[in-house]
């Protein structure tokens, strides 16, 4: 069983804490997603586990052996490159041997394992090539065929796609999770993209300052973020603060900037709040119609229009308030200018403890 | 703390190693040097005295204000010579700009006082070109004193400031000039007010190094400052004592000529550095369009400044293979010239290959580990291992020289006299360039490619020598020939300290010219050209593959 059990984790560069006492249990088969802006400490933890990086304090495990005292070529992860770096020395199948060959690994079975790695990657009469003869995305299957080859019980992979194309980059996000299933591999995967990391992971650690801000599956993450900073980071959010102006049972109402919203909170009155709000919980109401039972409803104007084709973006004013909406419906007839009724539904709302 | 695992013991050894070599063969007979300067007659006493003396008589004064001005006139004319030249190469239809960008370097690695001897021949008092100016009645050009001089070196060493300013303007991106013509600036406001300063700090470095070079060279004053005074000279005549030996006075040059290398490479380092402006072009900026005028124009110009460069070697060697009569060039095609030589010089000509090779060696064994340690790890201990390693750029030859025989000539350690000391003082004369070769290598190594390899279970050490020493080797290679060349033509250092069976062939050729036979000396430049261009050609794909430069 390859879990990896990473407890008390720390790590300063000079004056900078680059990981803060970090503590984590990945999952054996599980495709996880450290995800954060850069200089969060993302790739340091992941560089960590690879041991390039020595951690100051605190302890790696993967399964029952502690790794984070061994040299690095003893640890039996595969990693995959931001750069890719493939070997310019050595064909593909040289690339893709190299690891099998450190392994001494009889060559008859080195020759059998490499042509069912490139095969894997589909690659398969490549063997032969130079890497400089590859495009980027071919370099990528080349980089990840060496790193599955050896069979590690980890597999690492630091940004590895950020220098594809953004049509690349999805693709090959979706080759690299059929891999990690169908293989059963636990990897830990390191992204600033949301996008990404929502995609194809298992579960996400949003990572900001060297902490880790929260851990979850995507949807957590997405529609229960657990602090601003999260919320922020993944997706567009609506992140605003008010003052508790009434309580009504188990909601509050929030005075923002000039607007009084609903929100699920149990607090007293004079209480500050930070809230969340997705874009796509908020709707544009048609004059007629009434609000939903239990909604909380504002009159806005519209400021502005971003067609998107599966869905439009709308910036949208309530009073001094400017709220992101999201609409999968047809807009053709609203208008910049357009006074509209927006409602909402207050369960939707992200409530965050005061700080 | 972390305890002093594997990995910092060993960028912890290279360093210490490398200052204890530097500490003895650099810094100890620098010490030296400064002692001397600073010794009364008595040999007992520290005093500034000597200073006051030397700087209170007119000639020395004159020394260090002619090696100033001459550094500084052949840095100036290097500018306005290779910067026009510079933007034609990078932006222009030059004719052959390949050939051209291929042999513009090469004035730097040719022997700067071959160079100097190839202009007496053609402009001195009895020199090819006078001879034929006076027999049509017309006055002869000088090439000797401070215009000649001046010339000569800017002749030799603009290529320091042609070279990195191409780069330079290659590296503008061409938004840069399309904002600025956007915003309403002509070509020349945009080459003036946007071009010319990005590149600027590339001019200046390259500027520097000329200066530097000029007033450390000893071979060219030699031949062509009659009796003007330039420091590097006056050191060594006053060493050397033509009427009994001054070590007092010869320290307080030599200091002086250390003050001057030592404050424009700080100005380099504290200053220049930090100017580079970061243009990372996605692309060449793409040549502009001229007429046909301007490109013939452009052409004549930059094939007309190399080719003066290198004519005069050319010259050298056809002389070679013709008859002297005394000091007098006669028509005719002969190899007696060669066959004096081989007969007075096939010792020094196996010394000067011997001494190099063993140089060469010495100078990549310890400059790779330096360059490798600067390279990938970055720390407090490598920027003192940084300066440490640049420093005997900042000393010249003759200094070098002079400290090795006040350090070792007796006491517990004695080198003089033995093939030893000329290799050590070439080894670290050549560390700097070693050191920077090394590095520029390794900056195109990505360190991921290391820690893949040891990712996928292959030891660091292992990794080092079944992967980035492959990728390493032709590029050291490279490097290890462009050291051995330029050790090939060393003099300043040379002069001081051959002793009998051990001189070379730039001693050779120096004595010949002394001693008035100019048929050996031809014959010796030749063999020093040709010494210095063969391997070159031999190495020039994989120079150009690992981007060294002799720089």
């Amino acid at each position: 069983m390859a879990d990896i059990r990473i407890e008390g984790l720390h790590r300063r560069f000079g004056a900078v804490e680059a990981v803060d006492d970090v503590s984590l249990h990945i999952r054996h088969g599980e495709l996880f997603t450290l995800l954060g802006p850069s200089g969060c400490g993302k790739t340091t933890l992941l560089r960590m586990v690879a041991g390039f990086t020595d951690p100051d304090q605190g302890s790696i495990h993967v399964g029952d052996r502690r790794i984070d005292r061994l040299p690095p070529h003893r640890r039996d992860t595969g990693m995959v490159f931001q750069n890719y770096a493939i070997f310019p020395n050595l064909t593909v199948a040289g690339n893709v041997a190299y690891g099998l060959k450190a392994r001494r690994v009889p060559p008859p079975e080195i020759a059998r394992r490499v042509a069912a790695a490139l095969g894997l990657v589909v690659l398969d009469d490549h063997g032969e090539r130079w890497p400089h003869q590859l495009s980027g995305g071919q370099l990528q299957r080349v980089a990840l065929a060496r790193a599955l080859v050896i069979e590690p019980e980890v597999l690492l992979l630091d940004e590895p796609l950020s220098n594809l194309d953004a049509r690349l980059r999805v693709e090959m996000r979706g080759e690299i999770r059929r891999l990690q299933q169908s293989l059963g591999i636990t990897a830990i995967y390191v992204t600033h993209d949301q996008e990404e990391a929502l995609a194809i992971s298992d579960r996400v650690a949003v990572m900001r300052a060297g902490r880790l801000e929260q851990v979850g599956t995507p949807t957590e993450i997405y529609h229960r973020p657990a602090t601003p900073f999260a919320a922020q980071f993944v997706g567009t959010v609506n992140l605003l603060q008010g003052t508790v102006v009434a309580r009504e049972g188990a909601r509050v109402r929030l005075r923002i900037e000039d607007q009084l919203l609903l929100v699920p909170a149990m607090v007293a009155p004079g209480s500050g709040l930070s809230i969340a709000l997705r874009p796509e919980n908020l709707r544009l109401l048609t004059p007629d119609a009434p609000c939903p039972e239990g909604w909380g409803s504002l009159s806005a104007r519209i400021e502005r229009v971003e067609f998107l084709g599966p869905l439009t973006r709308l910036e949208i004013a309530a009073g001094r308030l400017t709220l992101h909406v999201a609409t999968t419906e047809t807009v053709d007839m609203v208008r910049q200018g357009d006074a509209v009724t927006l409602a909402y539904d207050p369960a939707r709302i992200t409530v965050f403890a005061p700080p | 703390m972390r305890a002093l695992g594997v990995r910092s013991a060993f960028p912890f050894g290279v360093t210490l190693i490398a200052f204890i070599l530097l500490a003895l063969f650099l810094i100890y007979p620098l010490a030296q040097v400064l002692v001397a300067s600073l010794l009364d007659p008595t040999g007992t006493t520290l005093t500034f005295a000597n200073y006051g003396r030397v700087l209170g008589i007119a000639f020395y004064r004159a020394g260090l204000i002619n090696s100033l001005t001459l550094g500084a006139g052949a840095a100036a004319i290097s500018v306005v010579v290779g910067v026009p030249m510079a933007f034609c190469l990078a932006r222009l239809p030059i004719v052959g700009r390949n050939w051209l960008l291929a042999i513009a370097a090469l004035p730097l690695v040719l022997p700067s006082f071959v160079g100097a001897y190839a202009w007496v021949m053609l402009l001195g008092r009895s020199g090819i070109v006078t001879q034929a100016l006076a027999s049509v009645g017309l006055p002869s050009l000088s090439i000797y004193g401070m215009p000649g001089l001046t010339l000569v070196f800017a002749l030799h060493s603009f290529p320091y400031v042609l070279l990195p300013t191409v780069a330079a303007f290659k590296a503008i991106d061409q938004s840069m000039e399309e904002a600025s013509l956007n915003l309403g600036a002509t070509r020349i406001a945009t080459f003036w007010r946007v071009q010319l300063p990005i590149a600027l700090p590339a001019v200046l470095a390259g500027a520097l190094l000329v200066f530097v070079e000029t007033i450390e060279n000893f071979g060219v004053p030699f031949l062509l400052a009659e009796d003007r005074p330039i420091l590097a000279v006056q050191a060594y005549k006053l060493f050397v004592g033509e009427v009994g030996a001054n070590p007092a006075s010869a320290g307080v040059l030599s200091m002086l000529l250390v003050f001057c290398t030592v404050a424009a490479l700080l100005v380099q380092r504290r200053y220049l550095a930090r100017r580079r402006f970061s243009t990372a072009a996605r692309s060449q900026p793409p040549e502009l369009v001229v007429g046909a005028a301007g490109r013939i124009g452009a052409t004549v110009y930059c094939w007309g400044m190399v080719l003066l460069a290198l004519v005069p070697f050319a010259v050298v060697v056809v002389i070679s293979f013709m008859p002297f009569r005394g000091p007098v060039l006669h028509p005719g095609f002969t190899i007696d010239n060669f066959i004096v030589l081989i007969d007075r010089a096939s010792r020094p000509l196996l010394n000067t290959l011997g001494l190099a090779s063993a140089a060469t060696l010495a100078a990549t064994l310890v400059g790779l580990p330096i360059g490798y340690v600067l390279v990938r790890y970055r720390s407090a201990l490598a920027g003192i291992l940084d300066s440490l390693s640049m420093t005997p750029l900042a000393v010249a030859g003759t200094v070098l020289g002079i400290g090795f025989v006040l350090a070792f000539n007796a006491g517990w350690l004695v080198l003089t006299g033995g093939w030893l000391v000329l290799a050590i003082v070439y080894a670290v004369r050549k560390l700097p360039f070693n050191v920077r070769a090394a590095s520029a290598i390794l900056h195109q190594i990505e360190p991921s490619l290391e820690e893949a390899s040891i990712n996928l279970g292959v030891s660091p050490a292992r990794t080092f020598v079944q992967l980035t020493l492959p990728l390493m080797i032709g590029g050291v290679v490279g490097g290890m020939v462009l050291t051995w060349v330029a050790i090939v033509s060393e003099l300043s250092a040379t002069i001081v300290l051959y002793s009998g069976p051990w001189a070379t062939m730039t001693i050779v050729m120096f004595q010949a010219l002394e001693g008035g036979s100019p048929g050996v000396a031809s014959a010796a430049a030749t063999v020093l050209i040709a010494v210095t261009l063969v391997p070159l050609l031999l190495v020039y794909r994989l120079l150009r593959r690992h981007e060294l430069s002799l720089t």
